[in-house]
């Protein structure tokens, strides 16, 4: 029996033969890429394209199972293709390519366009938003998935017929001013932070001896936020007296305790006090009382039975946090006393996980905000969402499963696929839903339309291409802009008409944005190639849209229960919405 | 990206349809010969019957890559004199701020008005540099002296 009969009964004869004959593209080769490659090659695909820029470092080994400890260092793609020799039962032909997916000049719109389906297996919304661009152009058909740690989404792009990856606001992680982190923290995370980054960088991790001219710089960010000179001051000399503080990992651990826990817990926060302006409308800090605790804690200490630092879950007291800072203390001091340079915060290093838990707890009550277990602050402090091999296995299949649509019918239209959400939740592990239209506010496919734009030459001058744009699609006056948020042209903006294109930056790959001045059609998004003679995509631009009230999308997303808090997401979901 | 550019060219065209006088508000020129419209030059006038309106006070006005949703930032010269000014220049006002009052729906228009209102009815709560902050609270004759000082510096700022 051939090794294809059960694949031709499954997928059907006529589908078999039309897949067989697909040229398709993963974009990615990593925790995703190295699942769905094997169910692409088994489905029978007969060319498949892999690119990725990245080299394999161990922390890839724990999920991405094609890769092998030789492999450190090398091309993904290129081993990736290695791995899966082997099984190629099908005679897949594979083309590695090792570079940077949004690179026009390796991966021009021709190479695009020779694909009949993209499948994106990546990790960043950068990579996402271009791919997602690149199949609005083409009008080629595209198949996003993510994954964050036990969730994950498939969602099939049909361009201009269902949604879009833009058309899902996304969430951008937050960032924390200096100050409130050193002067003024009034959320866990924020003592975390402090803790992590700050305390635990300078005491332990290797940081630069500050240049002048880099010392110069920190002021003027701290310049940019903070309220006074006094709280300025105060700052920059903190993170002097921890360089102090540093030198003292080579004395006793009784020393280090008291010399930490007294300029840390005590005068800094009474130096913090004494600034009255950030105090007008907060509520004071409490310094450590920490003589109240020095006995408990040396008897602490010296009995050997303790075992607070394995309950993970229990809300520890002031002195048991004391005691783990202690003890964390201690075993980093040890570290570097035999040899240890530096050591970097690290999760999974229980010293540097205790240290940075007790400090921060520690901070918070003396803040009077909310303590917290090791479990919660490990995941803080982690940024854990872990990457799981399994949710990238089951979301790779569903990625090929969705697929599988289009290559019935070839018709961008046919919306069978679903997308489709993966999750813990109980007796709803799997859910799916039918694709939705684009969002109607969508800047990248609602509200314009986009294909590619010949030019024989950039010789010619502005003028003649703003007349030519004009006369083609029937626009009365336009604006251009060319590339991120180059403006060369509008209605009083004249300067640039008689220059060659050459000159303004016109090239192969760059986009050219084409908006109506008078409002009435939809914006042009045209991507440059040098050709033989000169093109306009054939189009009719819809009337432009108009909306009266801007809604915030975003607070009306119907967020999931349950999503984890945005500062921790790594790879966060495309898409959360209910089902 | 698409997002924000379609929009600044549309508050670039809002602009020139309405906006309030004695203001100019203009992406400002690159090397190239191209606008840059991340990047805006403005001229705020001092209101009418206080001791800021003898100035035309310059401000930029720069917009991140995922602005609508996250907020532009805004600068006075460095050294501004305004107790909500920092030393840097950056302004601290609510509807600039993110966690605060910022919502995508904000123009160009209702930055400029809020910085104008900002000038002459400071927010004593929100201390942004010492010099001004404390003539402001305890000095109102050195304070408007201060003021109406760098008012005739900025007498004959325009576009
Ligand atoms: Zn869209």
């Amino acid at each position: 029996m051939a090794k294809d009969t059960y694949l031709k009964k499954v997928l059907g004869e006529e589908r078999f033969n039309h897949i067989k004959a697909s040229k398709v593209l993963m974009v990615g080769a990593g925790g995703i890429g190295c699942e769905l490659i094997k169910n692409l090659m088994l489905t029978g695909f007969g060319e498949i394209h892999i690119v990725d820029l990245d080299t394999i470092t161990l922390s890839n080994l724990n999920r991405q199972f094609l890769f092998r400890q030789k492999d450190i260092n090398k091309s993904k793609a290129m081993i990736l293709v290695k791995a899966v020799e082997k099984f190629n039962y099908f005679d897949c032909k594979l083309i590695p390519h090792h570079g940077n997916i949004m690179n026009t000049e390796l991966f021009p719109i021709s190479w695009w366009s020779s694909f009949d389906y993209i499948y994106n297996a990546l990790d960043n919304v950068e990579a996402r938003t271009y791919v997602n661009s690149i199949a609005l152009f083409l009008k080629k058909p595209l198949m996003e998935s993510g994954t964050t740690g036990f969730q994950g989404q498939v969602l099939p792009i049909y361009p201009y017929q269902s949604e879009c990856f833009d058309c899902i606001p996304k969430d951008t992680p937050t960032t924390y001013p200096v100050c409130t982190i050193r002067s003024t923290p009034s959320k866990p995370v924020h003592c975390i932070t402090w803790a992590k980054e700050f305390l635990f960088m300078q005491l332990f991790d290797e940081v630069q001896i500050l240049s002048p001219e880099k010392l110069a710089e920190q002021r003027k960010i701290l310049e940019s936020e903070t309220t006074d000179k006094k709280e300025i001051d105060n700052l920059m000399n903190e993170t002097n007296e921890l360089n102090d503080l540093r030198k003292l990992t080579s004395s006793t651990i009784e020393e280090f305790m008291d010399n930490l826990v007294n300029k840390i817990f005590v005068k800094d926060i009474e130096k913090l006090i004494r600034i009255d302006s950030l105090w007008k409308y907060r509520k004071q800090p409490v310094p450590l009382d920490y003589a109240t605790y020095n006995s408990e804690l040396s008897s602490m200490v010296k009995s050997t039975s303790s075992d607070v630092l394995h309950n993970e879950t229990k809300v520890w007291s002031i002195l048991e946090n004391l005691y783990v800072l202690y003890q964390a203390s201690k075993s980093l001091i040890d570290r570097i006393q035999s040899g240890e340079k530096f050591i970097s915060f690290d999760k999974d290093d229980d010293d540097t996980l205790n240290f940075v838990v007790s400090a921060s707890n520690l901070r918070s009550s003396i803040f009077g905000i909310d303590v917290m277990s090791k479990f919660d602050i490990k995941q803080i402090a982690g940024n854990i969402i872990p990457a799981i091999a399994t949710t990238n296995a089951i979301i790779s299949g569903f990625s090929d499963l969705q697929s599988l649509n289009y290559f019935k019918s070839y018709e961008l239209s046919n919306q069978d696929a679903n997308t489709v959400f993966v999750s813990m939740k109980p007796n709803r592990f799997v859910a799916r839903a039918t694709l939705a239209s684009p969002n109607p506010q969508c800047a990248s496919c609602s509200l314009s339309s986009r294909g590619i734009m010949s030019l024989s030459s950039l010789d010619g001058t502005l003028q003649e291409l703003i007349d030519n744009i004009k006369e083609f699609y029937k626009y009365e006056d336009i604006s251009l802009i060319l590339g991120k948020n180059k403006l060369i042209y509008d209605f009083d903006f004249e300067d640039n008409v008689d220059r060659s294109l050459n000159s303004l930056g016109f090239k192969s790959g760059e986009t050219l944005l084409v908006q109506d001045d008078n409002d009435e059609l939809e914006n042009l998004e045209l991507y440059i190639i040098i050709g033989e003679e000169f093109k306009l995509p054939e189009l009719t631009l819809r009337a432009k849209k108009v909306f009266k009230e801007e809604t915030d999308a975003e607070d009306d997303e119907p967020i999931e229960e349950g999503v984890v808090d945005d500062i921790i997401e790594v790879e966060p979901p495309i898409k959360k919405q209910k089902v | 990206m698409s997002l924000a550019k379609t929009r600044l060219q549309e508050e670039r065209k809002l602009w020139r349809k309405d906006h309030p006088f004695g203001f100019f508000a203009k992406p400002e020129k690159s090397a190239d010969g191209s606008l840059d419209l991340t990047n805006w030059r403005a001229g705020i006038p001092g209101r009418k019957d206080t001791i800021w309106e003898e100035g035309i006070y310059p401000i930029t006005i720069n917009f991140p890559n995922d602005y609508p949703s996250k907020p532009p930032k805004v600068k006075f010269p460095e050294n501004f004199y305004h107790p909500n000014v920092y030393p840097s220049g950056t302004v601290c006002l609510s509807i600039l701020n993110e966690e605060q009052d910022w919502r995508p729906a904000i123009t160009i228009k209702d930055i400029v008005l809020g910085v104008q209102e900002l000038l002459s009815d400071p927010n004593p709560d929100s201390p942004a540099q010492e010099p001004a902050w404390k003539a402001f609270a305890k000095d109102k004759e050195l304070y408007t002296r201060k003021v109406k000082e760098q008012a005739k510096r900025y007498q004959n700022y325009n576009a």
